[in-house]
Order: C-alpha cells, then structure tokens, then sequence
C-alpha cells in the first residue's frame, strides 16, 4: 500500500504544490505579501472537505458522469482565471499590487480551487484506505513521503524562481504557469472525453515506451506541462490552443501595457 | 501578433465545431454505445477480464459494492475515476487499437486489479 | 537556507527509501514467487513417487488438508487429464487458473490469488499453487515497513539538526551584524574579536582597522574646527577690548571705525555660530534628554532677547500653551534664539514677530512667523546649506548675518527627530518657520 498511497499523494500534491511555489514566486516580485497563502490553504482545505464529502452525489449527476463534467469545470474555470492573472501580472509588470486586492482575490481563487479539488481526492482515499486496520502504518506514511516529496520539489522550484534576477523569474514563472494551465486544459479535455461529452479517438500516438506516466518522471512532466502519453487528436490540439490563447493575451497586453507607459512618460 | 491572434481565432473555431460535433455524437452513438459492467466486491474487480472489440467506443458501467470507496484506474486506457463505496460510476473508454489493457483499483491496488482485452 | 538544505535532503532521502521500497518488494515477491514454484514441485514429485491411483492415500492427503483454513496464505490443486486428483478443501472443484506453465494472477473466493502451474509430463499432471495476494504483500511489506519506518521518523530530527547546526554556525555572522547595528553613529570603538570562527576574524580585524582610521581622522576633524573656533575667540575678544579703547580716541563718527567695529562683531558671530554647529552635531553630541516645557523655554528667551526688538521696535507676541518636548535644553535655547534672531533681522523696522506653541498627544509644535518679505517657496530647500544667504551675501534688509542660523536649527531639530516646515505667513508675507517634534518616536 505504501507504494500505491506516495503516487497517489504525490501527484496530487505536487499539482498543487508547483502552482503555489510559481504563485508565490511571482507575488514575491509583485510585493503583495504573503497573507494570501493562508487564505488559500484554509479555503483550499474547506473546499476540499466538502467536494469531498459531495462527491458521491456529484458522481450521479449527468448519468453518472458528474465527476469528470464537475472536474473538468473546475480545471478549466482556473484556467480561465490563471489567463486573467497573467494577464494582469503582465500589464502591471513592476509595479507593486499591494493595494489591489482583486490580484489577491485572483491568486486565492487560483489555488484554493486547485487545492479543492486536489485535496478532495485525497481526502478520499485517506478514508477508504485507512478502515482496514493493517493498512493503516503503511498508507500513513506513504502519505507523508509522497507529501514531502511533493512539497520538497515545489520549494525547491520556488527557491529556483526567486533567485533569479527579476526579469527571467517573471519571465520563466509566466512560462512554466503556461505549460501548468496548458495541461490543465488537456487534463479537461481527456475528463470531458472520459464522460463522452467530447467525441472519443483512436490515440494519436503513444510515448509511453519512451516516458511512461507510471515513472516518478512521468508524474512531474504530467503534472509541470500536462505530459500524456496517449493523447487524442481532440485533446492534442486542446493543449495546444490551451497553450497559445495565454501566449496571445500575454502579447496582447504587453504592447497595450507598452503603449501606455509610453503615453505615461511623454505625458 | 496578429499572426498569434489570428490563430488563436481558428482555434476557437475549431473548439465550438468540436463542441458541436461531440454533441451529435452523443445523440446518434449513445444507443449504439456497448455497455459493459463490472463489480467491485472486497476490493476486487469481478470480472477481471473483460474483452471488447477493436475500434469501439464501450460504455462501463462499475458498481462499488464495497464500503470503501476505490478508484478505477488506466494508464494505459488513460483514465481515471474514483467510484465513491455503495454506488456506481460511468467511464467511457475507447476507441482503441487491438492489445491488452490493464487497469487497476488505486485504492486498492494488490488485490483490485483487471485488464480490458481489445481484440 | 535551512528550507533549501532541509527540502533537498528530504527530497533524496524519500527517493531513495521509496527506491530500496520497491527493490526490496520485488525481492519478497521473488522468494514467495520461488516458494510457490518450490511447493509445486514438492507436489509433483511426491505425486510422481507414489501411484497416482492408490484411493486410500489420497483421501488421507485430503483429510488432513482439510484442516486448512480460509484465511490461510497457501491453497493447491492437483490435476490429472481434466479430473481434480487433490485440492485445498476451501478450493472449489473448478481449476482455479488455466493450465498453463508459469505465473499468473486470479480471482478465487472472493481473494486475488497468486497461482503458479506446473506440468508435470511424465505422469501428467497439472499443479497449481496459490499464494494470496493480499496477505503476502501485507506479510512483505510488513517486514519491509521496518526498515523504512525509522528513515521517516528521522527526516524530522535531522531537519531539526540542520536546522541547529546551520543557526549554530551562522551565530556569529549574526552576533557581528547585530553588534554592527547596534553601534551608535559616534562609536567608533573596536569590535571583540574573541571567540570568531577563522572566517570572521579577518573580517572582524579588517572592520576594526577602518573603525580606528575613522576615528582618528573624525577627531582630527574634529578637534581642528572647535580648537580653530576656540582659539580664534581669544584674539577677537583682545580686539574687541582694544576697538573700545581705541573708540576714547576716535571721533564717533568715524566712518571706516565704525565699519571695522561691524566687521569684528560679525567674525565673532560667525566664531560664536561655528562653535554651535560643532556642539550641536550628532557625532559630538551625547544625547542626555530631559522634560523640557517648550512654552517656558520660549518665554525666557523672548524675554532675555526683548533688547534686540525693541531696537527695532518690532512687536513679539507669544502665544499657545504649555507643552512638553523630550530634549536639550541647551541646543532648543540655541534652536529658538537662532529662529528669533532671524525673524528679527528680515523683519522691518516696525513689523511684528509671533511665536506659537501648541502640543497634542502626538506631537508638539513650534512655530515662529514674521513679517518680513519672506522667501519664495523654490528656495526653501536651500535655507538650510551651510552658509546660504538669500539674495548672495548682501541682503536686502542690509543686515549681517554668516549664513548658518538655520544650518544649526535643522541639525537641532535632527537630533531630536523634529521635522521643519517651512510655510508663508498666516497674516503678511513673510516666512513661517514651524518645528514639528514627535512624542512617541523619541529615543
């Protein structure tokens, strides 16, 4: 059980443990403090208890596909907000939020949402796994290791991102939150197409012989850029417009923001 | 950046035609769809085999009859669902190449364990 | 720092037990793997020494194996040519698995089973042997949790033990920052260098040498503007008694007299302001506070320096209430005579000067308005250099001055963390000089 309960762990931890440390990455260079990281956990905690504890009336809903419809909901609403944040981070570059609360509300939402519903699973399998007696010492402590390893990995991503210099630790923070909310929409599609709510494919190609979603490696790229190793044409070319519609609103926005720190300054 | 938004257009387009095509298959494969059941008794898949054809897209249909909850788990089918304990889930797998498909309960994943044969 | 060490090494360590997990899994599944094979065997060879057909025997074998339980690991079946020769009494009459050589995985009663086949050619036969999942994995790991479980019980203490060392070993960078920060701007005196690791004590000895250099060139510094100060005032106090002894021989009205006498008593001002300025400077001043009533240091000195307005026949007026300032006597009377003087020398003959104390729980104000001209507002920046005079040297009220009246307010007001205001006038055109003193704040 050890083995089965760190996987499970650790890739819903690490999901949400990579938005969080790219979060406050960048909330370090926007100054806006550190409050909102307890706001998070606390409703990502709440959250999670009662998705969890629904769950079972959610499943039922849609002729028993309400799980996937409510998940890939949930996946592509942060999505959406994750769009309207790097949006925001990118017209407001340098300046310091500290006064705009809404940023703040945006970053909650982002992360208590992820952590709903990352905590909701496992919440669930803690539940289920631990009411046979000689589960428990084994289950209790693939939880901790997977957790740590998780956690471990994000602080160290984060410690990455706020050594460096300013302008590459936006840069790569916005990069590496694209490929995040690119798999988010892939991780959507293929929920969507698992409730027969999108048309179902033969898979495109297969690279699980190259990198298996079984291996630990498997599990970061699955969870850092949305890794799959048997796409659809469908969920493919999702990723990539999941991809490029933040690529689009970023450039958009920056030479609406260029534009107007030039009018600013000749003002 | 107009290329970039340009594109970005086209694939909106292409989304909503998606959206509408999966709608109209809903409609017209639904019926047609095989439905397949599979039990879950004391953590075990029962049957733990099941074949279906190739190139099918199959409708299964898993009731947890356990107390605890479980989940239904693929790589290789790519999917992944948990079935709360005392109730059912719907997981629509395929269409797929010919070849052998192992899943796997999460929860319990010594004892719960099954592979989809695609012949 | 400790986070980063800490994540790294957790990060390692958990890898690697999950890693030696898995191996040690998959060793366990080996030897029960090769145990099954060994039991089949076993069963093979005893069925293949003895004749298959003696009834008698086997029905002992089965009685006595029915003494197995359900909740035993082991079951088997032995078969010959499609018939069920022997069985573990729980089994059913059905093959548990196919016939087929080798390893493979089943649900039997209810249980996941691990079944091994074997064919036996020479008689025959077909022997399965079951191991049950569930309960083999739990007697692995099991035995493997033992050795895991230490590993994660000391991930926290050897974060903790990180986390002393590295506070441990960085305590005396932080003890030298600290003992840094904590030097008053006029201490200059050496750090100890007693008890630093190697890699500090260069440094330590290093901060020391630019402390003393400092030192000495500050009291060079020092010591030279007061004793140049100092010394001057003897000669020009010699002069001064010599210009009154030379003013019995010398007609009053003598004009390049009476320009020399105005000379004099504006170089002893200038000595006399120098002087101040070096008193008062934060380096030199040891701050020794006391309750000060601003109100009834500005009625003193109001009337101690009444003289000078009634010259020039200027009206002062002081208003407001009593109000408290933690302070220097000695600099604030310095701070207010030098604010009246000046209000006086840019205010015509006739014009009127108001002085106002008031005070609140947060701060105390003092404020002193004339009625001069004033100063436009793009110079109230300047006011406060060392030797400014506005206009250039010559004034327009014709009246002398050095330049340093307010150069010496501003580093009064400093020193007790006042904030100076320069404004207009409430009621005239001239200059509103207001000094803000804070009560918390106060040092």
């Amino acid at each position: 059980m050890l083995l089965s309960s760190v996987i499970i762990i650790l890739r819903e931890v690490l999901e949400a443990a990579l938005l969080f440390s790219i979060l406050i990455a960048l909330a370090k260079h926007s100054a806006v403090g550190n409050h909102w990281i307890l706001w998070s956990l606390a409703l990502g905690l709440v959250g999670a208890i009662i998705y969890g504890m629904n769950l079972s009336n959610i499943s039922e809903w849609f002729d028993g596909v309400g799980q996937e419809v409510a998940n890939a909901f949930i996946q592509l609403f942060i999505y959406a907000v994750l769009v309207i944040y790097m949006g925001v981070q990118v017209y407001f570059k340098d300046q310091a939020m500290t006064s705009k609360y809404w940023f703040l509300v945006l970053m909650i939402v982002i992360t208590s949402l992820a952590m709903t519903r990352e905590g909701a699973e496992i919440l669930l399998y803690f539940f289920s796994a631990t009411r046979r007696e000689n589960h428990y010492v084994s289950v209790l402590i693939g939880m901790i290791i997977g957790a740590s390893i998780g956690i471990s990995v994000g602080f160290l991503f984060y410690y990455l991102l706020v050594n460096l210099r300013s302008l590459w630790a936006l840069r790569i923070g916005l990069a590496l939150l694209i490929l995040v909310s690119a798999g988010m929409v892939s991780q959507a599609s293929l929920l969507l197409i698992q409730a027969d709510w999108l048309p179902a494919q033969m898979p495109l190609w297969d690279t699980s012989t190259f990198l298996s979603e079984k291996t630990a490696m498997g599990q970061l790229m699955y969870a850092l850029i949305g890794y799959e190793a048997t796409p659809t044409a469908i969920q493919a070319s999702l990723y990539l417009f999941g991809l490029l519609f933040p690529v689009g609103i970023i450039a958009l926005v920056n030479s609406k923001s260029i534009a107007y720190n030039k009018i600013a300054e000749t003002k | 950046m107009s290329y970039i938004s340009h594109y970005s257009c086209s694939k909106k387009a292409f989304i909503s035609i998606c959206c509408l095509l999966s709608l109209s298959f809903m409609t017209r494969v639904y019926s047609a769809t095989p439905i397949i059941n599979i039990d879950i008794r004391n953590h075990l898949f029962i049957p733990s085999e099941i074949t279906i054809p190739e190139n099918t897209k199959v409708k299964l249909i898993i009731h947890n009859y356990d107390e605890e909850d479980e989940e239904f788990e693929s790589y290789e089918l790519n999917r992944e669902k948990v079935i709360i304990g005392k109730r059912k889930g719907t997981i629509f797998i395929g269409p797929l190449p010919a070849g052998e498909y192992p899943f796997f309960g999460e929860f319990f994943p010594k004892t719960a364990q099954g592979k989809v044969i695609v012949e | 720092m400790t986070l980063v060490i800490l994540s790294s090494l957790t990060l390692m360590i958990f890898l690697s037990a999950l890693n030696g997990y898995r191996d040690s899994m998959a060793k366990a599944e080996q030897l029960f793997d090769s145990e099954l094979i060994d039991k089949a065997r076993l069963l093979s060879l005893s069925f293949s020494t003895q004749t298959i057909n003696t009834q008698s025997n086997q029905s002992l074998v089965q009685h006595k194996i029915s003494a197995i339980t359900e909740n035993d690991v082991f079951a088997f079946q032995v078969w010959h040519k499609n018939t069920l020769l022997l069985k573990s009494a729980f089994l059913p009459d059905t093959a548990i698995a196919n016939f087929k050589t080798g390893f493979q995985d089943n649900n039997v009663l209810h249980r996941r089973w691990r079944i091994y086949g074997l064919y036996n050619k020479t008689n025959n036969l077909w022997i399965l042997t079951a191991e049950r999942m569930d309960l083999r994995y739990i007697l692995a790991e099991n035995i493997i949790m033992g050795t895991i479980l230490p590993v994660v019980i000391m991930v926290p203490i050897l974060g903790l033990m990180i986390w002393i060392i590295v506070s441990y070993g960085l305590l005396p960078l932080r003890k030298l920052s600290s003992a840094l920060s904590d030097k008053r701007a006029d201490d200059l005196s050496s750090l100890a260098v007693e008890k630093q690791p190697i890699e500090l004590t260069q440094v330590v000895i290093s901060i020391n040498d630019l402390f003393r250099r400092l030192k000495v060139s500050f009291l060079r510094e020092k010591r030279f503007a007061s004793d140049a100060a100092h010394e001057l005032r003897t000669p020009i106090s010699a002069i001064k008694i010599h210009l009154h002894n030379l003013s019995k021989v010398i007609a009053e009205d003598d004009q390049s007299f009476s320009q020399l006498k105005q000379a004099v008593d504006r170089m002893g001002h200038l000595i006399e302001q120098i002087l101040n300025l070096n008193r008062t400077s934060p380096e030199q001043y040891s701050k020794k506070f006391t309750t000060i009533d601003v109100y009834e240091l500005a009625q003193n000195i109001v009337v101690r320096e009444y003289a000078q307005f009634d010259i020039k026949n200027q009206q002062i007026a002081l208003e407001g209430e009593h109000a408290i300032v933690q302070g220097d006597v000695f600099s604030l009377d310095i701070l207010l005579h030098n604010l009246l003087s000046n209000a006086s020398k840019y205010t015509p003959e006739g014009g009127s000067i108001m002085v106002t104390v008031s005070g609140n729980k947060t701060q105390t104000q003092l404020q002193v308005q004339d009625s001069g001209p004033g100063v436009p507002e793009e110079k109230y920046e300047r006011l406060f250099d060392r030797f400014y005079r506005l206009g250039g040297d010559r004034h327009a009220s014709g009246t002398t001055g050095c330049g340093l009246g307010l150069a010496i307010v501003k580093q009064i007001a400093d020193l007790h963390h006042a904030e100076i205001v320069l404004a207009k006038a409430d009621n005239s055109s001239g200059l509103c000089v207001r000094i803000i003193f804070p009560k918390e704040k106060l040092i």
